[in-house]
């Protein structure tokens, strides 16, 4: 049927409702054929008006709390479009509250009846025919025809009913539109949420070769995830890698995933010391983090040519290192997650931990594994997670880890959270560093100087000084003068000078308790890599883990100066003296201590 | 001894003006003489132009002074920090808590 064809006259006898099924029928499809649904509102009263012989209409729209009625649209001599009134204002309002139709033929004397309408638009409304739009008790609005044409101008019963029939037709109409617009909003939604599931994906590290020690894997619970990992070589060989979790879940999840990602990515590129990193990322995240969010994260370095790993762990579920001779380790977090504003000066310390991995493997999650349902409906909990680690300790690591997800993303089930797991497996990097020299590792742990990186070593310098304050100031000449020698910058220069400062001063304090009779010797060694600095005393032998560089709210000396060295150096090693440097002292001596700091060039 | 100081009144607030290397050598003395310095109604300004080093101990001493200033109610700033120094506060996280400024002219009007 041709939709916009003029309506058929209108028969001359008293008229029913089956008389204007025409007009029924060619409504109902040009609601069901547009979504414009103001368009269609607009054609579906002139229509009626036309049909109905009404010098005008407006047809009003409940507002979505109820409060307001708003003219949607109008036909006929009156416009009065977007006029909006109190919703049991007029008789419109009457008609909406009451759910009702009415026809009012003396409007004059009618309570309800507002005459401030027609003062603005000059128009005399003497009849008025309203008629509530409703489904069930949902109310919609109500279409208002003023003023019959011809005869006495008055509306008749039957124009009521046919007004009713016709505006609860519109009423299901508009519902239908309204839904149709909800499911397209929700289907925009979707295909957004889909880009942004594909941009995340994009964050997360490509798959690597088989015999590559790191391997990750993040299955998001619903579309966007709120945790992530990732792992990047840096230029000499060592892998920086992370693994992190979002408060809370959904897009605000996923937005603050992307920023931690990208910054993570970023800095770590930069930034080689995995504490000093976390405290940038930490600044970063308090400047711009929405309040109540915060991240947890395990961020750090593996050499595979050592098998060593530095991390440091801000509020993060403890990773589990499985040293398949030892068993398992777990690392618990000693830092507070991301994101959390400090409260004075600065963060707090993102202390470092040095792990040898020794051939074991270091396993990095969130609590949506160890949370995750198996399928009998339990959970899966660490020791469900070590156990199978063990029963699959001779798989590579891909498969040991999808071993894992496989248990917890069972088909059928939805997940409970997001799942993300890294398992760092130094088996290969020890298998490769024992070919390369199985004689060097056993010296190692002979002396710790063959720690140094490879290539030819180059002693640059060798002081000898008694444990003064006041000699400290000739040792920062000379550290600078010989870091200069080797080519560092005047920036590198600056940090060596402090780095080196504060060691000596804490053997002047802490080793020899200020006694100024105490010797010290200072050793810098070039490599091609790097300039290394050993300074080794006689003084007692301190016990290393009590050296500890302490949170820098509390100020007080002492800790600050081994802060300084470990953010300054990219290593700093607390040893025992090696025992050629206690035979030369002398052949009794017991005790002594070795500082071995690090700088890469 | 590695640092040397002056002391001198300037626009209502007292200036302290070391000279040398504020380390373990000279922190002692320094913090002597500022913890000194504090306690009046004058506003009291580090001047560290010619300060060329400053270690943790040296950190220590003007935290400590600072931290008395605030009991105090007495206005404490740094002035004209060399860039080894402000290398050894940043490290420190201390170059956003203390007041700094690049003169003491600009420091009296900071404090105003």
């Amino acid at each position: 049927m041709p939709v916009n064809e003029p309506d058929p006259a209108p028969p001359e006898r008293p008229e029913s409702i089956s008389d204007h099924f025409e007009l029924l029928a060619v409504m109902g499809q040009d609601f069901a054929a547009t979504l414009d649904i103001e368009d269609t509102l607009k054609r579906a009263l002139e229509r009626i008006t036309g049909h109905m012989k009404a010098a005008g209409g407006a047809l009003f729209l409940l507002d979505e709390a109820g409060l307001t009625l708003t003219c949607q649209a109008c036909s006929g001599e009156t416009e009065i479009t977007g006029l909006t009134l109190n919703s049991d204002q007029g008789i419109v309002g009457r008609c909406v509250q009451g759910n009702a139709g009415e026809i009012v033929r003396d409007v004059e004397n009618d309570p309800n009846f507002d005459k401030s309408v027609d003062q603005t638009t000059g128009f005399t409304t003497r009849s008025i025919l309203c008629a509530p739009m409703s489904v069930k008790d949902q109310r919609i609005g109500a279409i208002e025809l003023v003023n019959k044409l011809g005869g006495d101008g008055l509306f008749m019963d039957s124009d009521l009913q046919l007004l009713q029939a016709l505006s609860s037709s519109a009423g299901l109409a508009i519902l239908n539109a309204r839904m149709a617009e909800a499911l397209v909003e929700q289907e925009r939604v979707r295909r957004e949420l889909e880009l942004a599931a594909e941009i995340q994906r994009s964050l997360l590290p490509e798959r690597r070769a088989d015999d590559f020690p790191v391997y990750g894997v993040n299955v998001p619970a619903r579309m966007v995830s709120g945790d992530f990992y990732d792992f990047f070589e840096l230029g000499d060989g060592r892998i920086c890698f992370n693994l992190a979790d979002v408060s809370g879940k959904g897009m605000n999840a996923a937005l603050l995933m992307a920023k931690t990602a990208s910054l993570f990515r970023c800095l770590g590129k930069e930034i080689h010391d995995p504490g000093r990193l976390m405290a940038r990322i930490n600044e970063e995240i308090c400047e711009t983090a929405s309040r109540g969010m915060f991240v947890t994260m395990v961020g750090g370095i593996y050499d595979p040519s050592s098998g060593v790993v530095r991390l440091a762990n801000a509020g993060h579920e403890p990773p589990l290192f499985h040293d398949p001779e030892a068993g398992f380790t777990a690392l618990p977090a000693n830092a507070p997650p991301l994101g959390i504003p400090p409260l004075l000066a600065g963060e707090v310390g993102f202390e470092v931990e040095e792990l040898r991995l020794n051939g074991g493997t270091l396993y990095i999650f969130t609590d949506g594994v160890t949370e995750g349902y198996l399928a009998d409906g339990s959970e899966l909990t660490s020791e469900g997670l070590m156990e199978l680690m063990r029963q699959n300790k001779e798989l590579p690591i891909s498969r040991r880890v999808d071993a894992v997800i496989a248990l917890i993303d069972h088909a059928g089930a939805a997940l409970r959270d997001d799942i993300t797991l890294l398992a760092i497996d130094d088996k290969g990097p020890m298998k490769i560093r024992m070919e390369n020299g199985g004689a060097a590792r056993e010296a190692e742990k002979e002396s710790a100087a063959s720690k140094s990186p490879g290539g030819d070593a180059d002693r640059l310098l060798r002081l000898e000084f008694k444990s003064r304050p006041d000699r400290l100031k000739l040792v920062r000449a000379m550290v600078g003068e010989t870091a200069r020698a080797c080519g560092s910058g005047e920036n590198d220069v600056r940090d060596i000078i402090i780095a080196v400062d504060e060691a000596c001063q804490n053997v002047i304090r802490h080793a020899y308790g200020n006694d100024p009779g105490g010797d010290i010797i200072l050793e810098v060694v070039r490599y091609p890599g790097g300039i290394e600095f050993l300074l080794k005393d006689f003084a007692e032998t301190v016990d290393p883990t009590k050296i500890k560089p302490r949170d820098l709210d509390d100020i007080r000396p002492g800790g600050l100066g081994v802060h300084f060295m470990r953010e300054v150096m990219d290593e700093v090693e607390f040893l025992p003296l090696p025992r050629e440097d206690k035979e030369a002292k002398d052949k009794e001596f017991v005790g002594g201590n070795l500082l071995r700091m690090l700088k890469r060039l | 001894m590695s640092v040397e100081h002056e002391i001198r009144e300037e626009g209502g607030a007292k200036v302290v003006a070391f000279e040398g290397d504020i380390d373990l050598d000279g922190s002692p003395e320094a913090r002597k003489v500022l913890l000194e310095c504090i306690g009046g109604d004058k506003p009291v300004l580090v001047d560290l132009s010619k300060v060329g080093y400053i270690d943790s101990s040296g950190v220590a001493s003007l935290v400590e002074s600072f931290q008395k200033a605030r009991k105090k109610g007495c206005a404490f700033a740094l002035v004209s920090a060399s860039e080894a120094v402000m290398r050894v506060l940043q490290l420190a996280r201390l170059d956003k808590v203390f007041p700094i400024y690049d003169s003491v002219e600009e420091a009296l009007a900071g404090i105003e």
